[in-house]
């Protein structure tokens, strides 16, 4: 397992700057990836990020993975205008819940706000066997079934 | 924050000029709304593209409507209507269950108790229930006896109850089918009970339920039976439940497991036994009418059970030995049906207002337009359709209206963790997923789970569908996904000046050849997915007889689909269902053994295991998906050969080809097809641009085409993660041109439909159009070839 650094840390602080330049670059894209387009809005050519930087590559899968209780999301609240973030319930028919008042004016910055809380919010190791509990025989544990 | 109060749905997808179209409209707060018909033409609402393009009809039905909230009560059952015999002194139930939910969160949309087999109503009757504790219950009016023991999830248990009059004596069964080593003993329960059962009058006797309520709200004549309102709906599986009109003893209980039985007497009564055979008031047999709305009754009163809002049947029985994987051969092992408190098959609303659509209608995109003061709005599409041997044009765009019930209201985003591994960002929620996050009676998608977490085969159109609307992005590709993305085809098409009809998948399936036959050219929609075996028979037909084909996406004819034939009285094409068993990209997994569909019949899956490969269609096939960003295409030599060079004309060879779009920002993206001649590709077929090389990491090969894990399957690394753009002749002039990407249309209306896709698909429409067949190629074209075999050099020399 590769662990997830500590918010604080050099390793932690050169990803997350690669991913605010990613996420930036990307701006105006119908769709999003942490990767970096050479003329910003435009995918014709895209470099860096999750092509480059293993451990970015690495932590942004663990932190996808993680399962629906709890996991933040991007709410557009205004068609085109307005985003917010929330975090889903986990269970069915309870709705998602906005974590915060922060509305933003793109589709991409939550992203990398989500990315900077994932950082504070993630446990450095897990899935190591000194983190067993009787939940990983019910596939309750860090990495969501598709 | 409130969400949608305006939601509605129409009784027709498809109508055709002359006939009428009803809407439903659920209007939950605002006092009244407007009601516009709207044609529509343009759903994106990305700055980048031409932006919400929509116009104003002329319709009778225009005008302000009073608003009224419409409830939709799903959950399945089956129930008989209040009979003298079901009022019982002393009374058995008994019958097998495998629940999926017996205990469930405090705050989960319907906690509380479940229904099995009931008679009961506010502490009236008699019933046999699972508890909130997840224990089996078992109620005598207002009293109650539990075995205190958890029922076990996802497996079989024998439950059955009696209550003796004379004594007042109550037993309590609860044997589970698999008992572990350290299992507890669950012996019965007794207890002496002081009261004699009364009824309220008008209570059905409910399985997977209980009779919650009386109403005489409007809202509650959507519920079946009307005014009556089901509670307690049951998760899991059900088979052979049995009432019977006295306390049997437990051998007796034993012994009526064998249900009615007539055969062991040769005058054909009831049994299983002479003295059962009094006892029995209904013994029900699922397995028997797997295709019907009707749970059938075996016993002497033939009190045959409706079943409501169409539960999944052909369900694997506490009695399946695994040998037989079809429940066609063996129905006594699928006696079980699998109820879920969301299902939902028709919302049963009442009519709002409706629109006889005038003779001359143009056959288009349509849809009813909702709006109120307070700024809500919402968007009921239909389209208009020419009756058979009346269509208006060459041209036909066929939408895949099978695809969109298949992603009917899809919740991934907000329950499926996994969402985010699969788009590689976290996903992005509009209203309509927050609607329906807390909305779980409009029901899922075929995507989706069940609330339970079993899989959703089943989906009805007859409901909001709430996926199916302008101005949505999907959390798949941040922009539009199927019915917006097709109308970036449809604003293309309309800014182009080309006349066009639209039909839609059900007029293909069930009009066969004559539903096509009359157009030049047949052009899909970006995302054909789900298909019935009667469209892909049409296509085929037509493709034979030198009908032209455009493929404009990707991902097509990949799962078998088959309208349930028992709302065929209701109209075309209301629910269809689908199977992910063993193969394919599935968010869910079937179960061994419920593979078959229970309307048709038919093996589901893949179309592919059925032996009809996706790429002998439109000559391309589903390779590989991701959902980060898109890219572009380049030209191949092969797009030089005179067989097909027409098509670029006006576009230079080394152009990139849609580096730009409104999916993913290119044309190749999200879910990508290639030629494969091994998988069906017409071995001429040429591969005139691919995208080979130039997709993301998150984008990956599809699991149907490697046996193996393995690494290196992504499109920084493997050679098949790309889309082919290909063309292949038909026989009788025909010929078929597959764009291979779902992302493809994206990129038509970019720069106001002024682009190289856009003279690419403006060159390929304007020679399939023309009547008569198409040119042939030159006679050197016309060479063997083998399918693994392309060694060209030999293959010509052959000749």
């Amino acid at each position: 397992m590769i662990p997830i650094p500590r918010p604080s840390s050099s390793d932690a602080q050169r990803m997350i700057k690669e991913h605010k330049e990613c996420i930036d670059s990307m701006k105006g894209v119908a769709g999003n990836s942490v990767l970096k387009c050479a003329t910003p809005g435009d995918t014709t050519t895209v470099t860096g990020g999750i092509h480059e930087d293993f451990q970015l590559n690495r932590v942004l899968l663990r932190m996808r993975a993680q399962p629906a209780k709890g996991k933040l999301v991007v709410v557009c609240t205004k068609v085109e205008k307005e985003w917010r973030i929330a975090c889903l319930s986990g269970i069915r028919g309870v709705p998602p819940e906005f974590i915060n008042d922060k509305v933003y004016d793109n589709e991409q910055d939550p992203q990398h706000d989500i990315f900077l809380m994932r950082l504070e919010e993630f446990a450095e190791y897990d899935g190591f066997p000194e983190h067993f509990r009787e939940g990983w025989k019910r596939r309750d544990d860090m990495w969501a079934t598709t | 924050m409130s969400w949608m109060t305006i939601t509605g749905y129409a009784d027709k997808f498809s109508v055709h000029p002359g006939d009428t179209i009803k809407f439903f409209v659920n209007c939950d707060g605002p006092a009244d709304y407007q009601a516009e018909i709207v044609k529509m033409i343009h759903a994106d609402t990305n700055p980048r593209g031409p932006g919400f393009i929509e116009e104003k009809i002329q319709a009778s039905c225009n005008g302000t409507y009073k608003g009224m909230k419409q409830e939709i009560y799903s959950g399945s059952y089956g129930f008989v209507v209040d009979k003298p015999q079901f009022c019982l002194e002393s009374v058995t139930l008994q019958c097998w269950i495998w629940p999926t939910a017996p205990k469930t969160h405090p705050k989960y949309w319907k906690h509380g108790a479940q229904g099995l087999v009931t008679k009961w109503h506010d502490g009236n009757g008699y019933g046999l229930f699972i508890n909130e504790a997840g224990c089996v219950e078992f109620r005598v009016n207002d009293q109650v006896i539990t075995t205190g023991a958890p029922l076990r999830d996802h497996a079989w248990h024998f439950v059955a109850a009696s209550f003796d009059a004379k004594t007042g004596e109550a037993i309590l069964y609860h044997e589970p089918q698999i008992v572990y080593a350290l299992d507890p003993e669950i012996p019965p329960v007794t207890k002496k009970l002081s009261t004699k059962l009364t009824y309220a009058p008008g209570t059905p006797t409910v399985i997977a339920g209980y009779c919650g309520s009386f109403s005489d709200a409007p809202q509650g004549k959507a519920s079946v039976p009307a005014g009556i309102l089901i509670k307690g709906h049951y998760n899991g599986k059900i088979d052979s439940p049995r009432i019977c009109n006295r306390a049997l003893s437990r051998l007796e209980i034993e012994t009526m497991k064998l249900g009615a039985q007539p055969g062991l007497s040769e005058r054909r009564n009831s049994g299983p036994t002479g003295k059962l055979s009094e006892a029995i008031v209904a013994s029900w047999d699922f397995s028997d009418g797997i295709n019907t709305l009707v749970g059938k009754d075996k016993g002497p009163y033939l009190f045959h059970a409706t079943i409501v809002n169409c539960p999944t049947r052909a369900m694997t029985g506490y009695n399946w030995e695994g040998q037989v994987f079809d429940w066609k051969v063996a129905p006594e092992q699928y006696g079980a049906i699998h109820f879920h408190d969301d299902d939902i098959d028709d919302a049963r609303w009442s009519t709002s207002f409706e629109w006889n659509v005038p003779k001359g209608t143009g056959s288009k995109f349509y849809a009813a337009k909702l709006t109120a003061k307070d700024g809500s709005e919402d968007y009921i599409p239909f389209w208009v359709v020419p009756r058979v041997g009346e269509e208006t044009a060459k041209i036909a765009f066929m939408v895949p209206t099978i695809s969109y019930m298949a992603y009917a209201n899809e919740h991934l985003a907000n329950n499926a963790g996994g969402a985010e591994l699969l788009v590689y960002r976290v996903p992005i929620m509009q209203q309509q997923n927050m609607f329906l996050s807390e909305h779980r009676e409009y029901g899922g998608s075929i995507y989706d789970t069940h609330t339970d977490g079993s899989g959703l085969c089943l989906s009805s159109r007859l409901r909001p569908i709430l996926s199916i609307r302008p101005k949505y992005d999907h959390f798949l590709a941040q922009a539009p996904w199927q019915y917006p993305a097709d109308l970036h085809m449809i604003y293309w098409l309309e800014k182009k000046g080309y006349e066009y009809d639209v039909i839609t998948d059900e007029d293909a399936t069930y009009d066969g050849l004559a539903r096509l036959e009359n157009y030049n050219v047949i052009i899909t929609g970006s995302h054909p997915e789900h298909n019935s075996g009667p469209q892909l028979d049409a296509l085929h037909n037509y493709m034979q007889r030198g009908g032209r084909f455009m493929y404009m996406g990707a991902d097509g004819w990949y799962w078998v689909h088959s309208y349930h034939p028992a709302y065929d009285g209701q109209g075309r094409g209301i629910v269809t269902e689908m199977r992910r068993c063993e193969s394919g990209i599935r968010t869910w997994r079937a179960d061994p053994g419920e593979y078959y569909h229970q309307g048709t019949g038919e093996l589901g899956g893949m179309w592919r295991f059925r032996g009809r490969y996706l790429h002998t269609v439109a000559g391309t096939g589903m390779s590989s998906e991701g959902f980060d960003i898109s890219t572009y295409y380049s030209r191949t030599p092969e797009s030089n050969d005179t067989r097909v060079a027409w098509a670029f004309e006006g576009i230079s060879y080394d152009e990139k080809l849609g580096n730009f779009g409104l999916v993913g920002g290119g044309a190749a993206g999200t879910e990508l097809d290639i030629v494969d001649t091994m998988l069906g590709s017409p071995p001429h077929t040429l591969v005139v641009a691919t995208s080979a090389g130039r997709h993301t990491e998150g984008y990956l090969l599809v699991m149907e085409d490697y046996g193996f894990n393995q690494q290196g399957l992504d499109g920084t690394q493997h050679p098949r993660v790309r889309s082919d753009i290909a063309y292949h002749e038909t026989p009788n002039g025909g010929g078929s041109f597959a764009f291979s990407s779902i992302a493809f249309c994206g990129a038509l209306p970019w720069n106001n439909g002024d682009n190289n896709i856009s003279t690419l698909v403006g060159n390929v429409l304007n020679r399939f159009m023309q009547d008569g067949p198409l040119p042939m190629p030159d006679p050197e074209a016309i060479i063997h070839r083998g399918r693994a075999d392309y060694d060209q050099p030999m293959n010509k020399a052959r000749k």
